[in-house]
């Protein structure tokens, strides 16, 4: 039996793409590599054909899938081609090889072919981009893969390198080096004897909960192997609390005898079909001298003003950013359980000459805000993954358990932004991405129909939104706008937070560390609003307050200093009274001197369309003829 | 405001009804010749106006006046309503006006 391939197979293939029969086909023995089951229940087969030289994309039908689920067929094994044909890709200039019938020559291979060199290296390699078997076991600083162009002496150090390596390990590391890794895309429920190796590219925090069945405690991780494939791992209870410190972020670990079921789309974060459960019996083992083995995290980032669209949905955003400025350290007391909690607000910046603050929340707020406080000054770049998008102040970005931030990152997109930074972002003036942001986002249109109410069903109850704010939309008129009442206050150009008169000149940011000569005025105001049903009084931050008054808080300012006859203040307001709004609003319930008082805030303000509304009040219409 | 005598809200369907009465009811001009102009009801159909408007006339017109036909309005005001008009919701009203809620209206 060979063992070994073909010498120029895929020439061979390539050379007769469609055999009449299987007489036609001579010799072709191959390597199956990046095996790869895809599909429902893994019933599509694609794998790379390698004869050492070269190599080609190639499918098995999913005949055959059975061979590779039972174990006959696995990566780096040896098949011999019994039959096949070799399409074209349209519009490519590669072709893709259908193997109709193949046997098995030989299991597995301790590695990859590659005719040049003879040495024997471990499974641990790396996938290139290009057609070169490049393989490096070199370490080196940056976190991505890295590719050489001469073949044969890389190869030689490489295995110098692993030579060395294996020699002073202690054996029990050694052992695994000669473990058979299968990829993250390969496993499925109804196979059970696997080992992956993957790094932890995300750790969650361990949280309690208690169910009918009695209290717990679990976390989650989110694990990434060599060919980017990500899982998801869950722990509970004892397997939480063995695992919980073993499992550090950015480390390599061989993990088996951990069991897999379909993942519940409604908390999946991680593309997968598939989510993975440890439990005592799981095996975990840290890999060692593995710093560049697997990528790093990965990002997928949203530029600052594009974070509109984002607000307040399910989804969470990365970005990445060169930081303003870092806060100190804020302690806040969260509502459900009373607990103090570390909070840190800093301020980032990018091409798109917006700036937005993220809320670091917990450990990152204590430990990296800390060096981002200290290195504030030589304004680094910090990517951040997982972010929420939040409404406070139009776009504000928090931090939840499972969000990573990386300063100074080696990445494209960070070394862009520093050069940016560094040629002309310095120096050019941004503005906060909530300044000036489209009236379109999710909270203007679309839900200005949904939990419509009248005015009356928010004062007739007292009580609502004790726990956490509720929303609903209403349509109404400004009834009236009381003139002498703090409409503004003084705010930071850069993070819209409250500034106060700094001894000389200009004002002081506290947020932001530093004084400035110029700030805002930006709108805090109460506004009387009247619907059919009754009265209400409002809150209104600054780019909703301006939609109501017509013009910006420094405006109406300029107006109300204006000496003379014509009260142009007076008049201004008097225009924005009477006229009809749509508004989005949640009412909370605040605490003064221990009387508890509902509090209504206006979320956005849209204009009336007459139009919609009457088809809106026509359904509303049929719909009391329904119930009646 | 002088509510003594309410124009109906109709459509081609309605104003049968209505003959002799008082009524309103927004048409899309379709011709205007000679004293007379023709107009799509919003249901659709054809409504004969007479009279003469003092101004120009956008696509969409009000007419209140006589019912003085099954078919035509005798036009005291003519009031410009533009040249996009949701005729279906305006249908609908003049339905709901005329059905049980003819108690708000008249």
């Amino acid at each position: 039996m060979a063992k070994s391939v073909s010498a120029d197979a895929i020439s061979t293939i390539l050379a007769n793409p469609s055999p009449e029969s299987s007489a036609d086909v001579p010799e072709i023995v191959v390597q199956v590599v990046d095996l790869k089951a895809t599909g429902t229940g893994g019933s599509r087969i694609m794998f790379s054909a390698s004869d050492g030289k070269r190599k080609l994309r190639a499918i098995l039908p999913a005949s055959m899938s059975s061979e590779v689920m039972s174990g006959k067929i696995q990566n780096l094994g040896l098949i011999r081609i019994l039959d096949y044909t070799l399409n074209d890709i349209p519009n490519k200039p590669d072709k893709y090889l259908i193997v109709t019938n193949c046997e098995v020559v030989s299991p597995p291979l301790e590695s990859e072919i590659v005719s040049e060199v003879k040495s024997e290296e471990t499974g641990i390699f790396l996938k290139p981009k290009q057609e070169s078997e490049i393989k490096s076991e070199v370490k080196s600083e940056a976190p991505g893969i890295v590719l050489r162009p001469k073949q044969e002496m890389v190869a030689k150090s490489a295995a110098q390198i692993v030579h060395e390596q294996r020699e002073n390990m202690a054996p029990a590391a050694r052992m695994s080096m000669t473990r058979r890794v299968f990829p993250l895309v390969s496993l499925n429920p109804y196979q059970g004897s696997w080992t992956i190796k993957v790094r932890v590219t995300s750790k969650g925090n361990m949280r309690t909960y208690k169910n009918a069945r009695g209290e717990g405690c679990v976390f989650n991780i989110e694990l990434t192997d060599e060919d980017g494939t990500q899982i998801q791992a869950t722990m509970f209870n004892e397997a939480a609390k063995k695992f919980y410190d073993r499992f550090q972020l950015g480390k390599v670990y061989y993990i088996s005898k951990g069991s897999l079921k379909l993942a519940n789309k409604q908390f999946k974060t991680v593309k997968n079909d598939y989510e993975m459960t440890l439990n005592e019996n799981s095996e975990v083992e840290e890999a060692r001298n593995e710093e560049t083995f697997v990528p790093e995290t990965k990002f997928d980032f949203v530029q600052i003003d594009e974070l509109g669209p984002y607000v307040n949905a399910k989804e969470l955003v990365d970005v990445i950013g060169v930081v303003q400025n870092v806060s100190p350290t804020m302690s806040i007391r969260r509502k459900s359980d009373n607990e103090n909690i570390p909070k840190r607000d800093i301020t980032i910046a990018d091409e798109t000459k917006k700036t937005v603050v993220v809320s670091l929340w917990n450990e990152l707020a204590t430990n990296i805000g800390q060096e981002l406080l200290d290195t504030a000054n030589q304004s680094p770049i910090v990517a951040i993954k997982s972010l929420r998008v939040g409404d406070f102040q139009g776009v504000s970005l928090s931090t939840i358990g499972r969000s990573t931030v990386i300063v100074n990152p080696d990445i494209p997109e960070a070394k862009k932004l520093r050069s940016w930074y560094d040629s002309e972002g310095k120096e050019s003036s941004m503005a906060s991405v909530s300044a000036g942001m489209s009236p379109s986002t999710k909270s203007g249109s679309r839900s200005m129909y949904s939990d419509r109410i009248s005015l009356s069903h928010v004062t007739s109850n007292p009580s609502l939104g004790e726990d956490k704010p509720v929303f609903f939309s209403i349509r109404g008129y400004i009834s009236f706008i009381k003139p002498d009442q703090t409409m503004w206050y003084r705010a930071c150009k850069t993070c819209n937070k409250k500034v106060t008169e700094a001894l000389g000149a200009g004002y002081w940011c506290e947020g932001c560390q530093k004084n400035e000569e110029e700030c805002n005025l930006r709108y805090i105001m109460v506004v009387k609003v009247s619907d059919a049903s009754g009265e209400a009084y409002l809150s209104a931050f600054n780019e909703d307050a301006e939609k109501i008054v017509g013009c910006s808080a420094d405006e109406l300012e300029k107006l109300k200093s204006q000496v003379g006859e014509e009260n142009s203040f007076q008049t201004k307001l008097k225009e924005a009274t009477w006229n009809s709004h749509l508004f989005r609003i949640s009412v909370a319930q605040n605490e003064y001197n221990h009387e508890k008082r509902q509090r209504i805030t206006v979320r956005a303000v849209a204009p009336v369309d007459f139009a919609a509304e009457s088809r809106f009040l026509l359904e509303e219409i049929s719909k009391m003829r329904v119930s009646k | 405001m002088d509510t003594s005598n309410p124009a109906v809200f109709v459509n081609a369907e309605l104003l049968r009804l209505y003959v002799g009465r008082r009524v309103r009811a927004v048409i899309q001009v379709l011709r205007s010749d000679g004293g007379v102009v023709t107009g799509k009801s919003t249901d659709d159909n054809q409504i004969l106006v007479k009279g003469s408007p003092t101004s120009p006339l956008s696509k969409f017109v009000e007419v209140v006046g006589i019912a003085d036909g099954e078919k035509s309005i005798h036009a005291e005001i003519w009031t410009n309503f533009g040249d996009t008009f949701e005729t279906h919701t305006y249908n609908q009203l003049c339905q709901l006006a005329n059905g049980e809620f003819k108690h708000m209206f008249l």
